[in-house]
């Protein structure tokens, strides 16, 4: 049983580290790419308001994921452990997979995924009844995918259309451009900050659900593993993402890349605060379409949002099969 | 470099800057016919003939851009300007250096004999053409302000009164070829076959100015006809 904790611990951390290399990477590289920060500026930021977001802010979401879709308090422990493990471990396969191949998955979609798998192959075996999954939570999480994407648009949409009338219109635009920047890092903090207090639990829903701490009060000390995850994986490996994403995107002026960080950090907190576990990227790439929208951008490639549903409609059913395949194999032998 | 998800999927192919480009190519042409008109004068026909064909190159190269932006600018790119405005605008800019290429063909089909007079009003039409060019030239360069202030209303003022200078100065050019076409067909002892050249000349030379002051306005179009 220590061996099977630990493996979980291991796989958690490997999922935060992914976390931290790839989806916490994108959504800093836009202070990257206008020039508000430094790489090494945004590394640092990045890893210490990653980490505290995912400490003070990321139980809510954790919850979700530990017993928001599958009701394991009712489940023998064995079982949830090996559940647990089985979902990391898929969406940790899943997510490296569409990593290499360079696909917009999400790593909160793979998670939510594995984890209803891990309880359909309680289902198949008995363990529970089709109906013990709770299918009202599972729809809240499916609406809050669809939302957020939009609410980030919307919120994008108006706040740089604000920015147009009350501030470019009366000034010149490199001046703004260049206060702008310095407002840039308090999004930048805000973004990494509520990307922490999100997406940790993809990382940490399943280890508080194989300690069996929900119950009761969940130790601070998983979303203290998941924070450190992340920011290793930002410090590691994210820098180059940063740098990678960043020099492509220069067309995030300051102005714009405000408004589309604002929108998708508020958007991403208030997901947390309801405990939603949703993609901090897909509400990026809403956030930036919102600032097309509003007249912001030379060009949007809209493209992306059927390379965004796609994804949305594989990533569900493969963690979910990769999930009930581990278990049932695992069940099986441990 | 893989190993990489990234959002920087979500930003499309921007045509501004090829636009600029493909303008400032116009403004090479012009240069580059006048430099042809000049040696014309002085005989200097080999001169003629390289100039010619520097003028096909940079035709050429006009043409890879368009091409460059008529394949990138495919229907799911959100731009800040129509698309279709966007093409029509950079057809018809595209005008201005294909007739650009006209004249330096007609400069080597024949070797004219004209009075001075003809000569020096020539002269002037070409000044003219090129004052209206660069114009336009500087017109076009406002896309990148106005897309950076994401076309707020100043800019967009400041862009419509180049526009109506570039016209004005289309209108000067009307009436320089005018007073071209007037000494031509009365000018007694010239060759028939030269006046007709001539008149091509300035004809083609006036669809040069035509075509700039169409761009004119259809950029006019593309920047007011905007959501």
């Amino acid at each position: 049983m220590d061996l099977l904790l630990a493996l979980i611990i291991f796989a958690g951390l490997y999922m935060a580290w992914n976390i931290g290399a790839n989806d916490a990477a994108n959504s800093m590289a836009t202070s990257y790419g206008s020039g508000a920060l430094t790489l090494k500026q945004i590394v640092v930021i990045g890893s210490l308001l990653e980490f505290c977001g995912a400490v003070f802010f990321g139980k809510n979401v954790t919850h979700t994921i530990a017993k928001g879709i599958v009701p394991i308090d009712t489940l023998d422990y064995h079982l949830v452990v090996i559940g647990a493990l089985a979902a990391l471990l898929s969406a940790g396969f899943w997510i490296t997979l569409a990593t290499y191949y360079q696909l917009p998955i999400s790593t909160s979609h793979s998670i939510v995924g594995a984890m209803l798998g891990f309880g359909l192959a309680a289902v198949s075996q008995g363990y529970l009844d089709l109906s013990d999954i709770h299918w009202n939570v599972m729809t809240k999480i499916v609406l809050s995918w669809i939302i957020s994407p939009i609410f980030g648009a919307i919120l994008a949409f108006f706040i740089f259309t604000l920015i147009r009338l009350l501030i470019l219109e009366k000034y010149d635009i490199y001046r703004v451009e260049r206060i702008f920047k310095y407002l840039q890092v308090g999004t930048a903090c805000y973004v990494a900050f509520a990307h922490g207090s999100n997406d940790v639990a993809n990382a940490t829903g399943p280890i508080a659900a194989a300690l069996g701490f929900m119950g009761q009060q969940m130790p601070p000390w998983i979303l203290f593993i998941g924070g450190l995850g992340i920011s290793v994986g930002i410090a590691t490996w994210g820098y180059r993402v940063i740098e990678m994403v960043g020099k492509r995107i220069t067309e995030l002026t300051p102005t714009r890349g405000f408004s589309a960080e604002f929108s998708t950090a508020t958007t991403v907190l208030i997901a947390s605060y309801f405990g939603m576990p949703i993609s901090t990227t897909h509400t990026l790439v809403g956030s930036v379409i919102g600032v097309g929208l509003a007249g912001g951008l030379a060009s949007v490639n809209l493209k992306i949002i059927k390379k965004i549903i796609t994804s949305w409609l594989l990533t569900v059913p493969v963690a979910a099969a990769l999930a009930i395949a581990l278990y049932t194999v695992m069940v099986i032998f441990l | 470099m893989k190993f990489v998800r990234s959002v920087s999927e979500v930003f499309g192919y921007s045509p501004f800057g090829a636009l600029r480009r493909h303008a400032e190519l116009c403004g090479k042409a012009i240069g580059l016919l006048q430099k042809q008109f000049e040696a014309y004068r002085r005989g200097e026909f080999d001169k003629v003939e390289r100039l010619r064909e520097e003028i096909d190159e940079l035709e050429y190269k006009a043409d890879m851009i368009k091409e460059e932006i008529r394949t990138n600018l495919t229907k799911s790119l959100l731009l800040p300007v129509d698309r279709h405005d966007l093409l029509h605008f950079l057809e018809v800019q595209d005008g201005i250096i294909n007739y650009c290429e006209h004249v330096g063909h007609m400069v080597t089909f024949r070797r004219v004999k004209a009075p001075e007079k003809i000569w020096r009003e020539l002269d002037i039409l070409l000044a003219k053409i090129m004052e209206t060019v660069n114009k336009y030239e500087e017109l076009v360069d406002h896309i990148s302000r106005l897309v950076a202030s994401s076309f707020t209303r100043k800019e967009v003022e400041d862009a419509m009164m180049h526009v109506k200078e570039v016209e004005q100065l289309e209108h000067e050019c009307d009436l320089v070829q005018i007073g071209l076409y007037t000494l031509l067909f009365n000018a007694e002892g010239m060759d028939p076959l030269d006046v007709h050249l001539m008149v091509e000349w300035v004809s083609h030379l006036g669809e040069i100015a035509n075509y700039t002051a169409r761009a004119a306005d259809r950029f006019r179009t593309m920047v007011l006809g905007r959501g």
